[in-house]
């Protein structure tokens, strides 16, 4: 009989107790990985961005648009190195359910300025020779098994053609691979003068423009001017640094990701109440036992040490089980959610801070029963004066 | 710290377990009121007796107990076991003195439920440097002393109150502590259980040594002690002499004071 036998049998002496806390922070720390893992694609999304690109939008919206002869006058600033525009189709595969990140863009320019897009040079010249013809990821092509050539329809819940459809025909022109293959966007991409001649409203119109400002210009100089070009026209725009774009465009998920992290504190809080409160009740069962052991010559420390350990045990398996189960999760979802978040991963240093989490809650679910067995009067608890 | 001795022990350093209460004052607040237990109380037990303790409740004999363990200190007064002085020791030397000095057995047993009969006896050995082997035999030992070797392996919901109260003692003789602090043992038991137990106390402090205080409010009990102090007579007395102790043996600790 060892301190460490006695913590494992003092753990499972009630069993139903003791499962059900353990199974309230397998929940706590399934969510806590979960989160981790969507917090790391949506920062991959900033990290990857460059710091020359500016984006331009409408002034009042991303949704609204822009006129596409903005580029020229863009490109005529001092400080821009290039620019290009982009107009957002969405579109999906066959079903709602394969739904696609696909943009138009200005074939002549687009790839000059996002060169992480890495074409072989014949695909890209086949592709800017081709007005209907897509670029797609490799893991796109892997995915549905699209090779170059193949004829591909795409639809889109917002854009209609001239005919009234919302089917598009595209053929596979080019597949590119990623510079940074930490992360993978799996975008889509197709001539910007089909779409404009092809779509039946909006025309020379572009949802935003992207711009490459000189490595020696400043870019907050740089947007002011661009916006203050525009101020009096019928659109007048935002610029600001791609990084500072993307973080508003996915301001959609890191709000939601702000309630889910307010939330998880707030389940995090119950459930170390929870494991507190059992660990309290734990204590105040073992209270006869806790004064003999005093008595017969174990520390407060020693006796604290053995509450620490157990509520560690509790938390660690189910820290160990939450994390895991997480991390199983993910892996699957990552698949599903790879078109529009992708990224998600469990970074490393997370199981770090799972391990810190775990060592600190146990201290603090220590704490009370600690005050207890430190104040406890062993006369007085072991038996009443005579 | 020591540890069980196989053979009984004769020989006893009659100064070295001298237990000797001096100038005790007791007494505890409840609410506003403050409730006095003990006023100048003086009591001196000799190394090897086996004392009883009786009276009726309320006098403060388990608060002597206590004292004498350790359990408790005095609001002033000495406390004295042989040659160390108790009552002001830190909390962590009083835990370590009493792990090595004192073994204790409580009307209720709390033995431990997770842990076999071996094991609550194998408790107080975790604080030694013996390795798992040696706390094995040890225990071993200690239980085929009160008569459960049969019993090593069962936890206690699987024993009676008297074989509870055995493994009780085991547990409190397994360090081999000189002193045996009991608060009404036989307390939770029937006459022939209580006789056995007695009998063992008996033998512990004929054959091995062990001095021995024992608070009861059993008249039966207490004819199994050497000596036995009616606390209200005691008191009344007002002397406190009568003390097994000559005026000479308790010199040196009046000397020293």
């Amino acid at each position: 009989m060892n301190l460490i036998e006695l913590v494992f049998r003092n753990s499972f002496r009630k069993k139903t107790r003791f499962v059900l806390t353990c199974l309230s922070v397998v929940v706590a720390f399934f969510l806590l990985t979960t989160l981790a893992g969507i917090d790391h694609a949506l920062n991959a999304s900033v990290s990857n961005s460059n710091q020359y690109r500016l984006m331009t939008s409408h002034k009042i919206s991303i949704t609204r648009s822009l006129p596409i002869n903005y580029q020229q006058k863009i490109k005529a600033l001092a400080g821009v190195a290039d620019a290009t525009y982009v107009s957002w189709f969405g579109g999906y595969f066959q079903n709602e359910k394969n739904q696609l990140a696909v943009m138009a863009v200005d074939h002549n320019s687009y790839f000059d300025i996002f060169d992480e897009y890495q074409i072989p040079t014949e695909q890209l010249t086949s592709w800017k020779n081709t007005r209907t013809g897509l670029v797609i990821s490799q893991s796109i092509a892997d995915k549905y098994d699209w090779q170059i050539g193949d004829k591909v329809p795409l639809s889109s819940s917002i854009w209609m053609d001239k005919s009234g459809s919302f089917n598009w025909e595209f053929i596979v022109s080019a597949i590119y691979q990623q510079r940074d293959n930490t992360t993978d966007s799996k975008r889509i991409f197709f001539q910007h003068l089909y779409f404009d001649k092809a779509r039946a409203y909006a025309r020379n119109m572009t949802s935003w423009l992207s711009t490459q400002i000189k490595i020696d210009a400043d870019d907050e100089q740089v947007s002011k001017a661009i916006d203050k070009l525009f101020t009096n026209s019928d659109a007048a725009t935002r610029t600001t640094t791609e990084q500072v774009f993307i973080k508003e465009q996915a301001q959609q998920f890191v709000d939601m990701a702000m309630v889910i992290k307010v939330v998880l504190i707030a389940v995090f809080f119950t459930l170390l109440l929870i494991v507190c409160n059992t660990m309290i009740q734990v204590n105040r069962e073992r209270l006869n036992e806790t004064a003999m052991m005093k008595a017969i010559g174990f520390s407060s420390l020693s006796l604290v040490k053995q509450v620490y350990l157990e509520s560690l045990l509790m938390l660690a398996l189910g820290a160990i089980f939450g994390s895991l189960l997480a991390t199983l999760t993910l892996s699957q979802v990552q698949q599903q959610f790879a078109d529009f978040l992708p990224g998600i991963a469990i970074d490393p240093s997370h199981y770090l801070t799972v391990l810190y989490l775990v060592i600190g809650a146990a201290g603090l679910c220590s704490l009370f029963p600690a005050i207890t067995i430190k104040k406890l009067i062993i006369s007085e608890t072991l038996g009443a004066r005579a | 710290m020591s540890t069980l001795s196989t053979s009984p022990k004769k020989a006893v350093d009659k100064k070295m377990n001298n237990i000797i209460l001096k100038d005790i004052n007791k007494s505890y607040s409840k609410g506003d009121n403050t409730v006095v237990v003990h006023d100048k109380f003086n009591l001196a037990i000799k190394s090897g007796d086996f004392v009883a303790i009786m009276g009726p409740s309320g006098l403060g004999k388990s608060t002597l107990l206590h004292l004498m363990g350790g359990l408790d200190r005095p609001t002033s007064g000495h406390v004295k076991i042989g040659e160390q002085r108790i009552d002001d020791l830190s909390e962590s030397k009083l835990t370590r003195w009493r792990a090595e000095n004192i073994g204790f057995i409580f009307q209720s047993h709390h033995l431990l439920p997770v842990l076999s009969a071996q094991g609550n006896v194998e408790l107080p050995l975790s604080l030694t440097p013996l390795n798992k082997k040696q706390r094995q035999q040890h225990a071993a030992t200690a239980l085929a002393l009160v008569g459960m070797a049969e019993r090593a392996h069962h936890f206690p919901k699987e024993l009676s109150g008297g074989q509870e109260q055995r493994v009780a003692i085991a547990r409190a003789i397994v360090s081999d502590p000189q002193i045996l602090l009991c608060d009404e043992p036989t307390g939770n038991l029937d006459r022939k259980t209580a006789d056995e137990i007695l009998a063992l106390l008996k033998k512990l402090n004929r054959d091995f040594g062990k001095t021995i205080v024992m608070v009861t409010h059993d008249n039966k009990a207490a004819e199994y002690a050497s000596r036995v102090i009616n606390l209200e007579e005691y008191i009344a007395s007002g002397i406190e002499a009568n003390s097994a102790q000559s005026p000479q043996e308790q010199q040196p600790f009046l000397v020293e004071e």
